[in-house]
């Protein structure tokens, strides 16, 4: 009795992420010379291994830090357990980073989830709209006792990644340009910021006070919100150089007032 | 820094007014870029219909160790967690 | 119009697309590398001005049994609707179950349970798209033993019944024939000519399976001769084409891509004044 289509797709599927091929006769492949199993490998090998370059393309850093023979084990591993849930695959692997957090290479590569944060903050950067962003001029042409009152956002893209780990010259170290010396892990962590630019996507380090402003930007709508919030969080900040560098990063959009955004 | 609202619009007027720093602090690094062509640039082509060969001495076991650039991260802290 | 040849556009030839503008027939790209803004989809937008282009998807997964994914049908309708393409087409095969997503083109049994399935999914992603749809041949490794059709018979059928396009891939045929050892003249002879709307060719390597030798189509290498010639046997029985060169594999640089291009535009040349003097 000929299998149904349905029931024959999730017997292939099976074959594809189990743990080799078996005999099913829900999935009555034809063998000649070449034998059934043989046949369904290259699926299977196919499948496993665009998944793994995917990830590898996503995970660029990440992979240079432990190599491509190694990457390819932890893409498998997590491959069969979270396939794609659709087919643009600039949207997989959201979940990497948590997964390596569980995983036994974080004992000896302590600051690896925040290499892969880092990865996938690019990644959703590069795929992120532009559009106009806020700028001094727009702002110059408010008076300034509504300045506080203006209500603003970050763009789309735009992620903040604390980290106890100096993740940028980690990052420095994987290029293919870099210096020779070797980086101290134990050295003072970086918030870093993650965004979208014209041509591609690219991060900068933050000060602390900066840093706040972002967070609280965040989190809040208003300019007068977002200083308050980040004065309580870093009573030190600055307000007048932190908002210069972050405006002057583009990395802000003015909410308009029916609540769509606009640069 | 005192959170009044004058304060604040103060403040704000006068980051209004600093000189657009070219990024002196920190460094704007650049990663993706389809200007990089051919260059270890970042895959933005992840899908396409073609099959994968295998190639020589491909076998279903990965090596246990990390042997990337992490050879050159080096030293650790007492972690607190 | 004429048949031209194209050649697929990749990522790392963008740059040097948009700075050259290489005469070339059209562009295509796939629709999964473009469903979100990017630098690298401001590129595809800014050499739409000059060059026709046509949509090669890979996810629609028209033989899934439990239907298509709406949303992503969504977004490959506006890209659709963004660059008016000449041609959008994808595949005869399946990617997607229990809403999933495979990463392959994972063959059909060619049955009447199969043909009501992907007749249905063809006709709604029409129907989204408000245009014609094309479908691929598969390159196959394997067959059904309970299939009751014939794969040209399969797409036959389905054209019939739905109007959509036929996607001629000369490669494809190849590597299916020598890995179900079917003959490739005779797979070509059943096949409607009206539907086929257009023609790819690529490169393939070989790989040992049980000891013998399987064709790979990993789209990997310069078109064989052995799919030269079918293309030329394709052109006599079918007439031209618009004509892709396919590589994704170890990708060459630009110009040669270019000249493969130029290799086939040169071939449809030729199979176009034969035409015209036998008429």
């Amino acid at each position: 009795m000929a299998p149904a289509l349905r029931d024959l797709q999730k017997a292939f599927a099976a074959q594809l992420l189990g743990s080799g091929i078996t005999i099913d006769t829900a999935l009555p492949v034809a063998g000649d010379s070449i034998s059934a199993a043989a046949r369904l490998r290259v699926h299977r090998h196919h499948v496993l291994t665009s998944l793994s370059k995917a990830l590898a393309g996503t995970y660029v850093t990440v992979e240079r830090l432990v190599g491509e023979d190694y990457f390819k084990g932890l893409a498998r591993s997590f491959i069969t357990n979270e396939l794609p849930e659709g087919p643009v695959l600039a949207e997989y692997g959201a979940a990497f980073p948590a997964f390596l957090e569980r995983h036994p290479v974080v004992g000896q590569l302590p600051y690896l989830p925040d290499v892969a944060r880092l990865d996938w903050a690019l990644n959703m950067a590069f795929y992120s709209p532009t559009g106009s962003r806020l700028t001094r001029d727009h702002l110059a042409r408010i008076p300034v006792d509504d300045l506080p009152l203006q209500c603003i956002e970050l763009a789309a893209g735009t992620t903040l990644i604390c980290s106890a780990y100096p993740l940028d010259r980690i990052w420095a170290a994987t290029q293919p340009d870099a210096a020779e010396e070797p980086v101290d892990i134990g050295a003072a962590g970086v918030r870093l910021l993650v965004f979208r630019r014209p041509d591609d996507a690219g991060f900068v380090v933050l000060e602390e006070g900066e840093a706040a402003l972002v967070a609280a930007l965040h989190s809040s709508s208003t300019l007068e919100q977002a200083a308050v919030a980040a004065t309580a969080a870093n009573p030190d900040f600055d307000l007048s150089t932190a908002f210069s560098r972050v405006l002057g990063l583009g990395v802000l959009l003015h909410c308009s007032k029916d609540g769509s955004v606009t640069g | 820094m005192s959170t009044g609202r004058m304060a604040i619009a103060a403040a704000l007027a006068a980051a209004l007014a600093l000189p657009a720093t070219a990024q002196a602090q920190g460094s704007m690094e650049k990663c993706f870029g389809v200007a990089k062509a051919g260059k270890n640039d970042c895959q933005t082509d992840h899908s396409s219909c073609a099959g994968t060969s295998k190639t020589d001495g491909q076998t279903d076991a990965w090596i246990s160790v990390p042997k990337g650039v992490c050879q050159k991260i080096v030293g650790g802290k007492l972690t607190s967690s | 119009m004429r048949a031209v040849a194209g050649i697929g556009l990749r990522a790392q030839h963008l740059d040097q697309v948009v700075r050259e503008r290489p005469a070339i027939g059209f562009l295509e790209i796939h629709a999964e590398n473009y469903l979100l803004p990017s630098p690298a989809l401001a590129s595809v937008e800014n050499l739409r001005v000059d060059y026709p282009f046509s949509i090669h998807a890979v996810g629609l997964s028209l033989g899934s049994a439990e239907g298509l994914d709406e949303h992503h049908l969504e977004r490959v309708a506006t890209l659709v609707r963004r660059l008016q393409p000449n041609l959008v087409s994808d595949h005869l095969s399946w990617s997607v179950v229990g809403g999933r997503y495979l990463n392959d083109l994972l063959p059909l049994p060619y049955t009447e349970e199969a043909l009501d399935v992907v007749a249905r999914n063809v006709d709604r992603v029409q129907s989204a798209l408000g245009r014609q749809l094309s479908i691929e041949n598969p390159s196959c490794y394997l067959a059904f033993a309970h299939s009751t059709l014939s794969e040209p018979e399969f797409l036959a059928e389905l054209a019939r019944r739905t109007g959509c396009g036929l996607l001629l891939d000369a490669n494809n045929v190849h590597v299916t024939a020598h890995n179900l050892r079917l003959d490739p003249n005779a797979w070509l002879e059943t096949l409607p000519g009206a539907a086929i709307t257009q023609y790819h060719l690529a490169g393939y390597a070989v790989n040992d399976a049980d000891g013998e030798p399987i064709l790979i189509d990993d789209h990997g290498s310069p078109v064989r001769e052995a799919v030269w010639s079918l293309f030329g046997r394709m052109l006599h029985r079918f007439g031209p084409r618009p004509t892709l060169i396919e590589w994704d594999t170890d990708i060459p640089g630009l110009p040669v891509l270019l000249a493969e291009a130029a290799q086939a535009q040169a071939v449809l040349r030729q199979g176009e004044e034969r035409g015209a003097r036998a008429a």
